[in-house]
């Protein structure tokens, strides 16, 4: 057996991985786990990052070869900060009778009983879960009425990186910087475009348009007058409420409804003359899926989502309606928002109950055995090997579909001069998921998840960018880092 | 080989399968021989000189796929030019390379990859080599007293090279000079450069000014208007330009400045994956006819065809062909 202590709840790690031993090798003594399946085990320790997250606290999987005879690993992890002292043995004796539900009928085994399936084994970044996320940001002030606070002060710091004072100077100051360069060599084009996706409440471009005009104003540059400045959203109702934090500039600036997967399919008409495009906490908002190597073979994380059945139970007596009704009204839910029921405060309540209490159920599928393993656009398999290449042997890693989608989808808009800026939480070494999972987690009625940031730079270098990452040091104990590209020669 | 009016060729590359990319950097990692690369080599040469061939290009080329990069092929061969191998992780990756001392007048070793088209095809042939300003851009200088001065003694040591592809029965070369575009300073010196490469080759010569094309995306944006009027003392018969991606503003610069340059102009972007129809293809031909007559122009993509996915490039090939043959009919050829 090993273990893996990942160290995330540092208070209570001696405790638990005392008890999670001492709990597996009693289920050997009594021959609830037999000894090859003791040798072959992994245990993950607090694993994931996020508190509010998709798991159960005790998940097993196994490999995809043990159903075919072959001698595959079983993953158990522990996720320590859902476990009531005393329950730990019996959750995972309780995950281990899991295994013995035939992969294919469900329905049949242990867990259905358990469990109310919402969907059937996919990649994550088609799970419904995504359908959620969308569905929050298309109903935004529905949640946020129902809850009483603003999306922001979800956030951990309860405000947004996006609108700090001090990066917004050096943003504008690196901006002035290119426009002035780009002058000395008779190069500066006639306009100015700037671009920033997922605008939010519009602060940040509010003060960066400020910022920018009181620095053009003090060197007597006149640039200002040449900014076109893009205000890019995939809400028009998030659009509408960013105005007010632009007005005095709202001659300069364009209010654009646009899928942050494919800014160049809208903005087509921009391709090479975007001078600088800005994102904050997109990527980390955008579908995802996972993939694992173990033993030197890669296997793709695929999920279905579910609720427990002691959940979706209360939920349907809460929400009045049938138990067995409660996949469908999900489902309808996700196509036509809270108005689903027909009290539509219910609808809302019964849409905040599903999203708490939902979760993914995971199993690992050997990549080779897959017919058309449908890698994200813009990455293949070799270069995945080549990202592996120096990466520890044993891993598990994002494969950021959505974030690799925008950014290969928003690099054609670039001028040849132009760059990206982008503030989010990156990993931006292999080495790093050895600390741990960083995410997805649920942050209120959205997920949120790390972006593998050495797969984006790999795609970048294919593209003619180099990328760097710098710390946001302008609050101290973030976790934000700066992506940045400057063309590769 | 008689010619149609309007003739179509391309600017030098075709597309670079992502195996072959994956193959290249394989070599560089040591992992597949020399031997094994050249066949490799051999078979994708043939098979981009099929497809053009199918896609009824007038005048082909090697696709330029033995190439890692418009430079290093050249660094590689140039005599007397250091080269750091360590300094290539990705095939594409430019290496770091410098001139310490004089460069020794010898041969480039071009012959045999002409050879090699030439066996190839029945076709009319177009030799691309890459120019001595945009590679003295990428070697450093380290001897001579200027960039100028090294630029003048590397087409000193190409030209021999030039007249050796035209005695091997190269009657069409083009230069590549996209560096030009992002140093439009240098251009005072850069045609006398020019026009000692291509001092005594006995054969059509075009120069290629575009903005770049590195990973698929421009490396500078202005206008054509820097070249003028200097590029008019330029001793060749074909500037070959971008105008399909940027537009046809800048023909109006031939009206401007009258010169007896053919000029082979770029209908399909190679920018974008999105395919042209023929109608566009012919439209674009249209509007330059405007400016110059069909008798001094040649149809081609903006620049190389590497970074775009066969299929792409092929149907791009195909529709650029197919829209010269709507503007030939119309002028009744």
């Amino acid at each position: 057996m090993i273990l893996h202590l990942n160290h995330v709840r540092r208070d209570a790690a001696a405790a638990v991985t005392s008890d999670a031993v001492a709990a597996l090798v009693s289920l050997l003594e009594e021959g609830i786990l037999d000894p090859g399946q003791y040798a072959r085990l992994r245990v993950h320790l607090d694993w994931i990052q996020y508190r509010h997250n998709f798991r159960e606290p005790v998940a097993i999987t196994r490999t995809e070869q043990e159903a075919e005879g072959g001698a595959s690993t079983l993953e158990l992890r522990i996720d320590a900060r859902q476990i009531a002292p005393g329950t730990l043995r019996d959750l995972v004796r309780s995950a281990m009778a899991g295994l013995d539900t035939p992969r294919d009928m469900p329905e049949e085994g242990t867990r259905a009983a358990e469990r109310v399936y919402l969907e059937d084994f996919r990649t994550f970044r088609t799970s419904i879960a995504w359908d959620f996320n969308r569905l929050y940001w298309h109903r935004l002030k529905d949640w946020e009425s129902a809850t009483g606070r603003g999306y922001e002060q979800a956030l951990p710091g309860g405000k947004s990186d996006a609108n700090h004072p001090a990066a917004i100077a050096d943003s504008v100051a690196d901006f002035w910087t290119l426009l002035r360069d780009l002058e000395s060599q008779n190069q500066l084009p006639p306009e100015l475009f700037t671009l920033e996706i997922g605008v939010g409440l519009g602060t940040r471009a509010g003060l960066w348009l400020d910022r920018f005009h009181a620095l053009d104003q003090q060197r007597g540059t006149n640039y200002f007058p040449r900014l076109r400045f893009l205000l890019c959203d995939y809400s028009q109702a998030t659009l509408e409420r960013s105005r007010p934090a632009v007005h005095q500039y709202i001659d300069q600036c364009s209010f654009i409804v646009l899928d942050a997967l494919d800014p160049n399919k809208t903005l087509s008409f921009l391709r090479h003359k975007v001078l600088h495009a800005h994102l904050t906490n997109v990527y980390d908002n955008l579908p995802d899926e996972e993939m694992v190597r173990r033993d030197g073979r890669l296997y793709w994380v695929q999920v279905r989502s579910y609720l427990p059945a002691v959940d979706a139970s209360r939920i349907a007596a809460e929400s009045q309606i049938g138990a067995a009704e409660i996949a469908s009204i999900v489902s309808r839910l996700l196509e036509v928002g809270p108005e689903v029921l027909a009290d539509r405060c219910r609808g809302i309540r019964f849409w905040q109950d599903v999203w708490a209490a939902i979760r993914l159920e995971e199993r690992l599928v050997d990549v080779e055995n897959l017919r058309d393993p449908s890698f994200p656009e813009g990455i293949d398999y070799g270069q995945i090997e080549e990202m592996l290449r120096d990466a520890p042997s044993d891993i598990r890693f994002h494969l950021s579909s959505g974030a690799l989608q925008s950014f290969r989808n928003t690099l054609p808009l670039l001028h040849p001069r132009g760059y990206l800026q982008v503030q989010d939480i990156f990993v931006t070494g292999l080495s790093d998921y050895r600390m741990g999972f960083y995410g997805p987690g649920k942050l209120d009625g959205s997920i949120v998840n790390w972006v593998n940031g050495v797969l984006l730079r790999e795609v970048a270098e294919r593209a003619g960018y180099d990328l760097h990452f710098a710390p946001f040091h302008y609050r101290p104990g973030s976790k934000t880092s700066v992506l940045y590209t400057t063309r590769r020669e | 080989m008689t010619l149609p009016i309007l003739p179509t060729t391309v600017v030098g590359s075709y597309s670079m399968p992502g195996w072959l990319e994956r193959l290249k950097t394989e070599y560089f990692a040591r992992r597949i021989s020399r031997h094994d690369l050249d066949e490799i080599h051999d078979s994708v040469v043939k098979a981009a000189i099929k497809d053009q061939e199918i896609a009824g290009i007038d005048i082909v080329t090697d696709g330029e796929l033995r190439r890692d990069n418009m430079i290093d092929y050249f660094v590689e061969r140039i005599p007397g030019v250091q080269i750091d191998r360590s300094s290539k992780k990705f095939y594409y990756d430019f290496y770091d390379s410098e001139v310490l001392g004089r460069l020794p007048m010898a041969s480039l070793g071009l012959v045999p990859d002409f050879q090699f088209l030439r066996a190839n095809t029945e076709l009319a042939t177009k030799f691309c080599v890459t120019g001595p300003h945009s590679l003295s851009k990428r070697i450093r200088n380290k001897h001579y007293p200027s960039e100028q001065a090294f630029a003048a003694d590397l087409a000193r040591v190409m030209n021999l090279e030039l007249k050796e592809l035209v005695k091997a029965g190269g009657n069409f070369i083009q230069i590549d000079e996209p560096y030009y575009s992002g140093f439009p300073e240098d251009l005072s010196w850069g045609v006398d450069v020019l026009n000692t490469l291509v001092e005594g080759v006995q054969a059509k010569i075009a120069v290629h000014l575009c903005y770049g094309n590195r990973y698929g995306k421009p490396s500078w944006e202005g206008s054509y208007r820097y070249l003028f009027p200097r590029i008019l003392d330029a001793k060749v018969q074909q500037l070959t330009m971008e105008f399909a991606r940027r537009g046809g503003e800048d023909l109006d610069l031939f009206r401007e400045f009258p010169s007896q340059f053919e000029l082979g102009v770029g209908v399909i972007d190679v920018k974008t994956q999105e395919v042209e129809t023929p109608d566009i293809v012919a439209e674009r031909i249209r509007k330059t006819l405007e400016f110059l007559p069909a008798e001094r122009l040649y149809i081609l993509p903006d620049c190389g065809c590497v970074h775009l996915p066969r299929p792409v490039a092929f149907a791009k090939l195909k529709a650029m062909v197919e829209g010269a043959r709507i503007v030939r009919k119309e002028l009744g050829n």
